[in-house]
C-alpha cells in the first residue's frame, strides 16, 4: 500500500486565536519505503500522523486530502475510518505504556483488534497475539501481565505487536524509540525493516535522528507545520541543504561527530491565526508567529514570508516576505527563498606569492552559510595567508572572491566599509591586536567609531556593554575604563572577540584565537565562541594547527600543505576516515604517534608532483612527477595520487 | 595616555624641577610685562646705574631699566621658541605620518624635501633673511620651523612603517577604518614620545636661535630679547656691570632651555612603558 498526503492543512481553534499546526503538506510514501518525519517538538509531527488515522480532535481543521492506495479518507464517516485504523493503518502512539488500558493482560489487549475486525475466537486470537508478542521478543512469562507490570521499552513493544497484529499497510509510528535504550531499538529497527520488505508503507516520527537515519529511505523535516526538507536519509549528516536541517543535525548528538553540540538560535514559536470569520486563503495572511511566553503579543512576526528566517543563518530581507515555495534541488526539495544554505564565502583558485615563496597555490575555500569550517595544518602551510585573503586583509595575486554571492574586489573598490562591517576578524594575539592606548570601552568602540555607529548619545556605550555581556566580561565602569596591560590573555582575547562582533558580522574569521591562551582559558572562550556562533548565526572560518581543538567544533574542515589545500570535507569523515596520508599524519602526531621518518621536515618547495611525497610512506614513482588530481570520496575532496581508504 | 601619569610624576624629580621652571617662565612671558615695574623702552633714567630698590637690576647703557627689559624680553624669547618649536612639531608630524602611511610617491617626494631642507644651513637663510627683509619676529619663528621640521618627520616615518605593520593597525584597517582614521587614532597618540622629544629639542634650537639673532643685531634693534640684552651687556663688560646686566639673560635663557629638557625628559619616562618600569625601580 501507499500513503499520499496532499496539501493537508490542520488548526487547532483556540477560542478567539487558533493555531496552525500543518499547513501544505504534501507527502508520499510508496509502497515498501520508510519515510522519516523529523523535526523539533511542536512541529506538528504528531498531528500528521493522527491526521493520517482520522484521529483529530473536534477542535480540529483540516483541509487537503490523505489517500491510502489512491483512495481518500473521509474524516467524517466513523465507519469507514474505523475498518481504516488496524486494518489498513496502524498506528503506534509515543508514551507506551499511557496508550495500554491497564485493566487488561495485555496479551488480551493485542489480541483485541483481530476480534474485533476479524471476528477471529479469542483462543485462536490469543495464540496468534502469542506469535507476535514472541516476534517482538517479550518472553512469554509476561504475556500474561497487566501493563503497570512492564517496562516502558516492554510496552512500547506491546504497542508494536498490536500495531502489527492485522498485518496493515501502512505503518505510523510516532517515536517509537524515545523510551527504549540502544539495544531494545534494534526490536523497532527489524519491525521496520520487515515491514518494508513485505510492501508496507512506514511513516516514521522520530526526533531520534540517527534512528531516523538507519531505518528510512527518506526524511522529511518538518518545521511549525511546514515541510522545510526532503531529502534521501543517508543525507541528512553529510549534506543537509535547508539552514533548519543543518542547525537539527548539529543539535543532535550523533555517534560519528566529534563537534560539540549546538543548539537552533533562538526560540521555537508556535503560530497562531487571527479568526476573522472566515475560512479561505486570507487565513493565512493573518497568521502570527507566536513566541509561547507571550502568547498575546502579536505583530512582531511576518504574516507571510519564511518561517523560519527569524532564526535562520542566512535569512535576507526578501526571506520575509513572498511566500516560499518547494524548489526541487537535486535529491532534495527545499523550502527556502534561497534554495537551500548559501555559500557566505566563495574563494576560487586564490594565488599568493611573496616574491620567490609561493605562499598559496591555486586554492578554492567556500564556507556555506551557518557553518564553521576549520583550516588545519602545519605552521607555513599557508592557513593565515588563506584567512587574511578570506577577511580581504591580504588581496592575492590571482583568483577571483566571492562574499555573498558578490565580488569581492569589486565590493572592496566601491564600498568597503560595508563589506567590513559584515566580516569579523580576531587574531592571534590578543594584546597585539589592541592598540595599548585603548581603554576597554574604546577597544570595542572603535568599530562603531569608524562606522559611525551609535552616534546618539548613550547607544554607543550601550552597544559596547551589550556586546560585553555577550563575551561574558564585566560592563561596570571601572572595567571599560582599563587597559589591556591590566588584563589577561583571556580577558584580552574576548575583548577582541566582542570588537569583531560589535557590529554584527555574518561571517566571523578566527586566527588561533586560542593558542596563546592556557587550557582552561582555551575552554571558555571555545565555548562562547560556540554559544555565540548559535546565539548570532555566525558562519565561522576557523584557524587552528591543533586537529584535537577543531575536532570539538567544526562542521568541516579543510587540511592545508605548502600552500595547498589537500583534503576538505564534512568534520565527522576527515577525523574518522582521513584520506590524505597527510591528514592521518596530523592526526596521530596529536595523539602522540610520532614517526621519526614521517615527521621529517620538509623544507623544498617541489617542482612538481605531490608536496607531500617526500614524507609520505605510500609514495610511488607518480608521486615526484605528476601533481595528485582532486577526487571526490563520499562527501570528501582529497588530492592524493593513491587515498587511503580505511578508518584511522 | 593610559598610564597613572600622576602618581609616578609627582615622585619624578626631573619631572619636578622641570615643571617648576617651565611654570616660572611661562608665568614671567604671561604676566611679565604688566610685573614690569617700568615702561623698558624708558630712557629717562640715569645710564648705568647700580642696582637699588627701586631699579632691581639697576639701569642700562640707555637709561632703561634692566628688570624690566627682562621680563619683556623672556616673553619674546619664549614665544619665539614656542611658535618655532610648536609649528615645526606640527608639520613634522603630520608630514612623517602621512608619507610612512601613505609611502609610494607621497613618501619619496615629501622625503626628498626633506632631505633637501636637511642640507640647507638653518641660521644661514635665517641671518640672510633677517638682514635682507627685516621681517617680523613671528615670520622669521615660521621660517624656522619650516627649516627645522625634516628631523621629527623622519623620526615619525620610521614609527610609523613600523606601526602600520603592527597587529591592531591591520585590524583597524580590516574594520573598514580610513586612513584618517588610523592616522588620528593610532598613529599619532603611539608615538606621543617622539613629540615631546621632537618638541624640546626644536624648541630649545628656536630659543637658541632667537638669541644668536638678537645677539648679532639682525631683529629691530627695539626688540627686547635676551640675546640682545647679552651683546649689549657685552660691550659694557669692563665696567663691573656683568652681574646685574649680563648675567641675567644668560641665566634665564640656560633654565627656559633647562626646564623644557627636563620636562620633556620626565614626560617621556612616563609614557614609554619600558623606562616607565625603571622609573618605578628606582623610586620604589
Amino acid at each position: 500500500m501507499n500513503l499520499e498526503i496532499k496539501n493537508l492543512d490542520v488548526a487547532y481553534g483556540n477560542g478567539g486565536h487558533s493555531i496552525q499546526a500543518l499547513e501544505d503538506v504534501s507527502l508520499k510514501i510508496d509502497q515498501g519505503r520508510c519515510l522519516a518525519l523529523v523535526g523539533e517538538s511542536g512541529s506538528g509531527k504528531t498531528t500528521l500522523g493522527k491526521a493520517c488515522l482520522g484521529l483529530l480532535p473536534n477542535n480540529a481543521r483540516q483541509r487537503g486530502c490523505i489517500l491510502i492506495d489512491g483512495q481518500e479518507i473521509d474524516t467524517n464517516d466513523e465507519t469507514a475510518l474505523n475498518t481504516i485504523r488496524w486494518e489498513r493503518v496502524a498506528m503506534v502512539f509515543q508514551n507506551g505504556a499511557a496508550n495500554l488500558n491497564p485493566a487488561h493482560r495485555i496479551i488480551d489487549q493485542v489480541a483485541e483488534p483481530l476480534i474485533q475486525h476479524r471476528g477471529v475466537g479469542r483462543d485462536e486470537a490469543r495464540g496468534h497475539a502469542a506469535k507476535v508478542l514472541e516476534e517482538m521478543g517479550l518472553p512469554e512469562e509476561f504475556f500474561d501481565r497487566y501493563p503497570h507490570q512492564l517496562s516502558g521499552g516492554q510496552a512500547q513493544r506491546v504497542l508494536l505487536s498490536m500495531a502489527m497484529i492485522l498485518d496493515p499497510g501502512v505503518l505510523i509510528l510516532d517515536e517509537p524509540t524515545s523510551a527504549l535504550d540502544a539495544l531494545t531499538k534494534g526490536v523497532v529497527s527489524r519491525v521496520i525493516e520487515e515491514g518494508m520488505s513485505r510492501g508496507k508503507a512506514i511513516l516514521l516520527i522520530t526526533h531520534d535522528l540517527e534512528f531516523a537515519v538507519r531505518s528510512a529511505d527518506s526524511m522529511a523535516v518538518l518545521y511549525l507545520g511546514q515541510i522545510m526538507e526532503t531529502l534521501p536519509a543517508d543525507e541528512l549528516f553529510s549534506n543537509p541543504l535547508h539552514p533548519y536541517t543543518l542547525a537539527l543535525k548539529r543539535s543532535y548528538p550523533a555517534m560519528n561527530s566529534a563537534r560539540d553540540l549546538g543548539g537552533i538560535r533562538g526560540d521555537a514559536f508556535y503560530r497562531t491565526i487571527h479568526q476573522h470569520g472566515h475560512e479561505d486563503e486570507s487565513d493565512y495572511l493573518h497568521s502570527h508567529i507566536q513566541v509561547p511566553e507571550s502568547s498575546h503579543k502579536d505583530g512582531h512576526a511576518p504574516p507571510s514570508g519564511c518561517l523560519f528566517w527569524q532564526r535562520c543563518t542566512q535569512a535576507i530581507e526578501e526571506c520575509q516576505k513572498g511566500r516560499v515555495r518547494f524548489e526541487q534541488a537535486g535529491a532534495h526539495t527545499v523550502r527556502c527563498l534561497r534554495r537551500g544554505i548559501v555559500d557566505m564565502l566563495e574563494l576560487k583558485d586564490v594565488e599568493k606569492r611573496y616574491d620567490s615563496v609561493a605562499a598559496l597555490f591555486p586554492v578554492d575555500l567556500t564556507v556555506k552559510a551557518g557553518e564553521i569550517f576549520s583550516l588545519v595544518g602545519e605552521t607555513g602551510s599557508g592557513k593565515t595567508t588563506l584567512a587574511m585573503t578570506a577577511a580581504g586583509v591580504i588581496r592575492p595575486d590571482q583568483g577571483s572572491r566571492l562574499f555573498e554571492g558578490h565580488d569581492m574586489d569589486r565590493w572592496m573598490k566601491k564600498d568597503y566599509k560595508s563589506l567590513a562591517r559584515r566580516i569579523g576578524v580576531i587574531y592571534q594575539n590578543p594584546a597585539e591586536s589592541i592598540s595599548h592606548r585603548f581603554s576597554v570601552l574604546e577597544t570595542v568602540a572603535e568599530p562603531l567609531d569608524i562606522h559611525r555607529v551609535g552616534l546618539e548619545k548613550g547607544e554607543r556605550v550601550e552597544r559596547v556593554k551589550k556586546c560585553l555581556a555577550d563575551v561574558h566580561l564585566s560592563t561596570d565602569r571601572a572595567f571599560l575604563e582599563r587597559y589591556p596591560h591590566e588584563l589577561n590573555m583571556g580577558a584580552l582575547q574576548r575583548i577582541c572577540l566582542a570588537r569583531a562582533l560589535v557590529l554584527g558580522p555574518r561571517l566571523l574569521i578566527a586566527d588561533e584565537p586560542t593558542s596563546s591562551l592556557d587550557p582552561s582559558v582555551q575552554a571558555k572562550v571555545l565555548k562562547l565562541l560556540l554559544d555565540l556562533q548559535i546565539e548570532r548565526g555566525l558562519t565561522m572560518l576557523f584557524v587552528s594547527h591543533d586537529i584535537g581543538l577543531v575536532r570539538k567544533i567544526s562542521d568541516r574542515i579543510g587540511v592545508m600543505l605548502q600552500g595547498q589545500m589537500v583534503e576538505r570535507g564534512p568534520a565527522s569523515s576527515i577525523l574518522s576516515q582521513p584520506c590524505h596520508p597527510y591528514t592521518r599524519l596530523l592526526i596521530e602526531s596529536v595523539r602522540g604517534v610520532f614517526s621519526v621518518e614521517l615527521n621529517r621536515g620538509n623544507n623544498r618547495q617541489y617542482a612538481s608532483g605531490c608536496a607531500f611525497a617526500s614524507r609520505c610512506p605510500d609514495r610511488r614513482d607518480i608521486c615526484d612527477k605528476q601533481p595528485p588530481p582532486l577526487r571526490n570520496i563520499g562527501h570528501v575532496q582529497v588530492a592524493c595520487h593513491f587515498p587511503v581508504e580505511r578508518p584511522l | 595616555m593610559h598610564v597613572n601619569v600622576s602618581r609616578d610624576l609627582w615622585q619624578d624629580p626631573w619631572f619636578l624641577v622641570g615643571l617648576s621652571l617651565t611654570l616660572l617662565f611661562a608665568g614671567l612671558a604671561l604676566l611679565g610685562p604688566p610685573l614690569a615695574p617700568f615702561d623698558p623702552w624708558d630712557i629717562s633714567f640715569s645710564p648705568i646705574s647700580p642696582p637699588s630698590a627701586t631699579h632691581l637690576l639697576g639701569i642700562n647703557d640707555g637709561g632703561q631699566d634692566i628688570f624690566s627689559e627682562l621680563l619683556y624680553a623672556i616673553r619674546n624669547t619664549v614665544a619665539f621658541g614656542l611658535l618655532s618649536g610648536f609649528t615645526a612639531l606640527g608639520i613634522g608630524v603630520i608630514l612623517g605620518a602621512v608619507s610612512g602611511w601613505f609611502g609610494g610617491f607621497v613618501d619619496a617626494i615629501l622625503m626628498r624635501i626633506a632631505d633637501i631642507i636637511l642640507a640647507i644651513p638653518a641660521i644661514m637663510i635665517l641671518i640672510l633673511t633677517a638682514a635682507l627683509f627685516q621681517p617680523a619676529a613671528y615670520i622669521l619663528a615660521l621660517i624656522l620651523a619650516s627649516l627645522m621640521w625634516p628631523t621629527i618627520s623622519k623620526a615619525i616615518r620610521a614609527q610609523t612603517l613600523s606601526l602600520r605593520e603592527s597587529l591592531h593597525v591591520r585590524a583597524a584597517s580590516q574594520m573598514g577604518g580610513g586612513s584618517w582614521h588610523i592616522i588620528r587614532r593610532h598613529l599619532i597618540p603611539e608615538m606621543f614620545p617622539l613629540y615631546l622629544i621632537g618638541f624640546a629639542s626644536k624648541t630649545r634650537m628656536a630659543i637658541f636661535m632667537e638669541a644668536s639673532l638678537a645677539f648679532l643685531g639682525l631683529f629691530d634693534p627695539s626688540r627686547k630679547s635676551l640675546g640682545m640684552m647679552i651683546a649689549y651687556a657685552l660691550k659694557y663688560y669692563y665696567m663691573e656691570v656683568w652681574w646685574n646686566w649680563l648675567m641675567p639673560p644668560i641665566l634665564c635663557l640656560s633654565l627656559v632651555i633647562m626646564g623644557i629638557t627636563f620636562f620633556a625628559i620626565s614626560l617621556e619616562r612616563v609614557v614609554d612603558p619600558r623606562l616607565r618600569q625603571a622609573l618605578v625601580e628606582k623610586t620604589a
